[in-house]
């Protein structure tokens, strides 16, 4: 048996790394298996070069990074189960909670929300980016998996979008635009000009256009247009203003407010306040062209300060309500309080017309 | 007469597998040696067939490995974990479905 030295070792593992093979553990497979060959086969005079390049040889058909490729391959192709199985496992689980949260909507309980969020979620952004991985791998032609990329990002912002707007999230809108811009303006041509071209699938793409085409007329049929969205939030900016008038009103005719009450009108007050400076970055907002949002406000859930003024007024409202007896007491009912539908405009009126129950509940002022 | 390449391809985990069951633990070389031998040189497996297919059997944890150093160079031994001793069974007792399957399509008499 020959006896390899260190020089030759080195010098096959150089060759070996020379011809493409990167992965560590395959050099280190290929090095073994050509020094067991060497020792066995080689003879002690011959020329050492020349029988590692002859036994090299055997191992590839035009180039030994084939075996590199080919280990690659099965490798991904592990990974290609793997996804498929994620892939069914996730579509399975985002239906179910889906639907569950579908009936739990419908029966009007708790968790309906958590669960649509969770569905949805989990089907936009796990299902759909690995169905589209799969089927892009499975394409050949770069328009196909091109095609696949576009479907598949306009369905991940529909779904999105659907779920911003049952959220009441900011950008539910826009997401919802560009999610029909990407399926009208990119995916579309691209689908009909390449499916047209060959006699195949060219009924298919035509009746396949056409019901996209009118699905996403369907959808943009139902979707509110941003002038649309504009002069409603203009509508109920200005009911907010006249409630607020109305307030002022109010306060005028009423006598001195007890402790309580006063306490009551600071704290809706400075509610008031932190709301309106976060939607339009400023305390006194020019109210000739300024419009708040139907969203979610973002200051009622995500500073400390102004929960603990939620807080407050809760147990100011509860203290007042014992106090004045049934008939006069405030609404304790409303979605500021249950932190789970807290939407600017609403809450703002919700606060104004606690306010206003506040100042009639006076006794009216001698003039 | 060496069998084709195609036919030994659907059967080289199997052969892998069952090898590994007998020799508890094996390095690349010497499962092509073994089945040379084995099989008197009717199959001979590649080594641009073998190493990709310990590699993918190892990362989807059929195979387990150890190394040992041999002078300055480093072999790996590769044995069955668990749920490849249990899935070497299963290959072996599908292969072997297949051969009955395949005898009567083909129609093939045994050998008097």
């Amino acid at each position: 048996m020959y006896c390899i030295s260190d020089r030759q070792i080195d010098f096959i593992l150089n060759d070996i790394r020379r011809n493409g093979i990167e992965l560590e553990d395959l050099q280190l497979n290929l090095l073994d298996h050509v020094c067991c060959i060497i020792e066995q086969e080689f003879e002690e005079n011959g020329d050492f070069e020349q029988f590692y390049f002859s036994t090299v040889r055997r191992f590839y058909k035009t180039h030994l990074n084939e075996i590199e490729e080919e280990t690659k391959s099965l490798l991904t192709f592990k990974h290609y189960y793997f996804m498929k199985k994620a892939m069914i496992i996730s579509g399975v689980f985002s239906a179910a909670v889906l639907s569950i949260g579908i009936v739990l909507k419908f029966l009007h309980t708790s968790g309906a929300s958590a669960c649509m969020v969770l569905g949805i979620g989990s089907f936009s952004l796990v299902f759909l980016p690995l169905m589209a991985t799969l089927k892009i791998k499975e394409k050949q032609g770069s328009r196909d998996k091109l095609l696949m990329l576009l479907g598949a990002l306009s369905a991940v912002c529909i779904c999105m979008a659907i779920l911003f707007k049952l959220q009441y999230w900011p950008g539910a809108n826009k997401l919802g635009l560009i999610s029909v811009g990407i399926l009208f303006v990119l995916f579309l041509p691209v689908y009909f000009i390449s499916g047209i071209r060959q006699a195949e699938t060219k009924i298919n793409t035509i009746v396949s256009s056409i019901l996209l085409v009118a699905g996403c007329g369907l959808f943009l049929a139902l979707a509110r247009t941003p002038q649309a969205s504009y002069n409603a939030k203009r509508t109920l900016t200005e009911h907010y203003l006249r409630n607020e008038q109305l307030l002022k009103n109010e306060r005028l005719v009423t006598s001195r407010l007890g402790a309580e009450a006063q306490q009551i009108n600071v704290l809706c007050d400075g509610l008031k306040a932190a709301i309106i400076e976060d939607e339009t970055g400023t305390k006194q907002p020019d109210w000739s062209n300024t419009v708040l949002s139907e969203d979610r406000s973002r200051v009622l859930n995500n500073n400390t300060e102004v929960e603990g003024m939620i807080n407050e007024l809760k147990k100011h409202m509860e203290t007042y309500n014992r106090d004045v007896g049934p008939g006069h007491s405030l609404p304790l009912a409303i979605p500021l309080f249950d932190n789970n539908d807290d939407r600017t405009l609403q809450t703002l009126n919700d606060l104004v017309q606690i306010q206003l129950f506040v100042a009639q509940n006076q006794v009216p002022a001698q003039n | 007469m060496i069998y084709s390449s195609e036919l030994i391809k659907g059967t080289l985990k199997t052969i892998i597998l069952k090898l590994l069951k007998e020799n508890k633990r094996m390095y690349g070389y010497e499962i092509t040696q073994t089945v040379k031998e084995l099989t008197q040189g009717k199959i001979q497996l590649t080594e641009g067939a073998l190493y990709p297919s310990l590699h993918a059997l190892e990362a989807e944890g059929i195979l387990v490995t150890e190394t040992e150093y041999i002078g300055k160079r480093m072999r790996k031994y590769y044995s069955l974990s668990v749920p490849g001793k249990a899935l070497t069974k299963e290959k072996i007792s599908e292969f072997t479905d297949f051969m009955e399957t395949m005898r009567f399509l083909l129609d093939i008499k045994p050998a008097v």
